[in-house]
């Protein structure tokens, strides 16, 4: 009995010895190699342990923890999207020097936090791993306190994030004061129950701000553009990718336990939210001269996307969001990752201007084509991850019935090619000044990056072309039966 | 009904907080004087302005008595079920004990425990 609960547990009792071991190995010597080695390496181990765990799924752990197909497929891209921002982070940090080994350790506790919420049941469970997750971010954001920005964003964060559990952690208390539990199950039930209450409605109503603000769904979505231009670049991948698909995840399992039409009121609010987050993100983003601006702004037109699948609820929507985020993580990682590597050069600069992509094409032909390639799957164009997602997605809101949701989404897509095509336009641009060009954009990039940045290019492509074994996983994930 | 019953709830809040304030500047005698206004700082004489930046060996002390302080928060509850819990919660609490050793041990080879 306790040893399969082990089994169960093993991704994460991996991370939690692998943090433990990096720090103390930090505090006998200080080597910035071994950390990020160290550090890829446990993530390679949770990802090891993720089968051996599948082995005794599903399988429910405490009254807090579930560990069934469905978690343990978010674990995997969870720790997949570490992974990566760790061979990100070391390139991105060696060259700006300082001490930098600790960030590897936030990381893994940040990814912890996140694979805590994916598998919880329970709100104190969710409530934790949340706060784990969202805490080491502050560090990460302002990681580079040299200068002004970093710590700017941070504090920001930190305040803003701040409020948001205050509302979600208010919600959460009305909602028990109806339905005296914390367990997901109660309270969906509850929910229903007291549907007319005003009590659980104020609840739900502050949950919603809570999670929007995490998912930077539209109207708490004014934060993501400033956070994520003034966090260093890895940071602004994990941000966009792991926070919020975790945050996701979780939220689905929570509204997957009860059926789709006792939530009418809720299902509005949460339907004007993703309109008005595809709407305003695409239509930031076309005033954006900024690359991660850019970025952040299409992320809160993704959010939008991404909950109109939520919407459908239940198994369809779980397999739309999960191959949707699947597709996401691998494309925003690669952009950012493109990001990071032109910023990892000694000018110590953030190249996130529109200017410093002008000709990428002529001075970097692969960064620029794998970055091109990433932005035509966040438009989802055919042939990439992107557009696969995109008609899963369209498919979940028609069969659920989501007429005039599926729609704005047709239409909001529509106009987010532009900017897409903007910064692809701006690099095959020939440079103004060639050789100052050149001699700037010369980041030595690592061997590990290189082949991250190809694993990621192969996974946008082979989820565009051949998505047939990754369906096959997904459709195998089943969220009602708990 | 439900109503009700969030109104009370925040007439009661704002009673509260509202209430003592206005009792206490309605019965109190206002009789200010240039050392009643001085800030309270345990008998020691105020010096300077206190928006100045802090030593942040200050914070890391803080942080450092947090850890200890936490830990024997969580052992005291431990230590009155020590029979009860068996060889098994002697492991659990050795594990605890172990992570917050790693961090004192991070933190003095950081040089957190002298003050400079």
């Amino acid at each position: 009995m306790s040893a399969y609960n082990v089994m169960a547990m093993s991704p994460f009792i991996a991370g939690a010895v692998a943090v433990v071991a990096i720090m103390l190995g930090i505090a006998v010597r200080r080597s910035h190699r071994a950390s990020a080695a160290a550090t890829v390496a446990a993530f390679a181990l949770m990802l090891a342990c993720i089968p051996v765990a599948a082995g005794v799924a599903p399988r429910q752990v405490t009254p807090l923890v579930v560990i069934d197909a469905y978690a343990l497929f978010w674990l995997a891209i969870i720790f997949g999207a570490g992974m990566a921002t760790a061979i990100l982070a070391r390139d991105y940090l060696r060259v700006r020097g300082g001490q930098p080994e600790e960030f590897y350790l936030l990381l893994l506790i940040s990814c912890i936090g996140a694979g805590a919420m994916v598998c919880s049941r329970h709100f104190a469970s969710f409530y934790l791993g949340l706060e784990v997750m969202t805490i080491p971010l502050y560090g990460m954001i302002s990681y580079i306190c040299s200068g002004k920005r970093g710590v700017e964003a941070g504090l920001k964060y930190l305040i803003l994030a701040g409020a948001a559990s205050a509302f979600l952690l208010f919600g959460a208390a009305l909602i028990f004061s109806e339905a005296g539990t914390l367990d997901f199950v109660g309270m969906a039930c509850a929910t229903v129950n007291y549907s007319g209450s005003l009590v659980v409605l104020a609840g739900l109503a502050m949950v919603l701000v809570g999670v929007g603000f995490k998912l930077s769904l539209a109207p708490f979505h004014l934060w993501t553009p400033d956070v994520y231009e003034g966090a260093p670049a890895p940071v602004t991948a994990f941000m966009a990718t792991v926070s919020k698909g975790a945050v996701l995840a979780a939220l689905l399992r929570y509204f997957s336990t009860v059926s789709p039409d006792t939530f009418m009121s809720l299902r509005t609010a949460f339907s004007l939210a993703a309109a008005a987050s595809m709407i305003a993100g695409n239509l930031l983003a076309l005033r954006q001269t900024n690359v991660k601006r850019i970025l952040a702004c299409s992320s809160i037109a993704h959010a939008g996307y991404v909950a109109v699948a939520f919407l459908a609820l239940g198994d369809i929507a779980a397999h739309a969001v999960a191959y949707y985020f699947a597709a996401y993580f691998a494309a925003t990682l690669g952009a950012f990752g493109v990001i990071t590597l032109l910023s990892a050069n000694g000018d110590l600069r953030e190249h996130d201007a529109m200017e410093d992509y002008r000709g990428l094409f002529h001075t970097r032909p692969v960064l620029a084509a794998v970055l091109a390639l990433m932005l035509l799957s966040l438009a989802g164009v055919p042939l990439t991850a992107g557009f696969l997602g995109k008609v899963y997605v369209f498919m979940a809101g028609i069969r659920a019935g989501l007429w005039w949701q599926t729609g704005v989404l047709v239409f909001a897509s529509a106009v987010g090619l532009v900017y897409y095509l903007r910064i692809i336009a701006v690099m095959t641009a020939t440079p103004k000044d060639g050789d100052h060009a050149c001699e700037v954009l010369l980041p030595a990039v690592s061997s590990a990056a290189k082949g991250l940045l190809a694993a990621l290019t192969l996974a946008v492509l082979w989820m565009g072309i051949y998505p047939a074994p990754l369906l096959r996983i997904i459709e195998g994930i089943h969220l009602s039966a708990h | 009904m439900n109503l009700l019953f969030v109104i009370s709830f925040v007439c009661l809040a704002a009673g509260m907080v509202g209430g003592g304030l206005v009792f206490s500047f309605l019965v109190a005698p206002h009789r200010p004087g240039a050392i009643k206004n001085t800030p309270y700082e345990c008998g020691e004489q105020p010096i300077g302005q206190a928006w100045i930046q802090f030593n942040v060996g200050y914070y890391l002390f803080g942080l450092m008595f947090l850890v200890f302080d936490v830990e024997a928060a969580f052992l005291y509850p431990w230590a009155v079920a020590f029979r009860q819990m068996g060889t098994v919660g002697l492991i659990e609490a050795g594990l605890f004990i172990l992570v917050l050793l790693v961090g004192l041990a991070y933190a003095w080879k950081k040089g957190v425990l002298e003050w400079v």
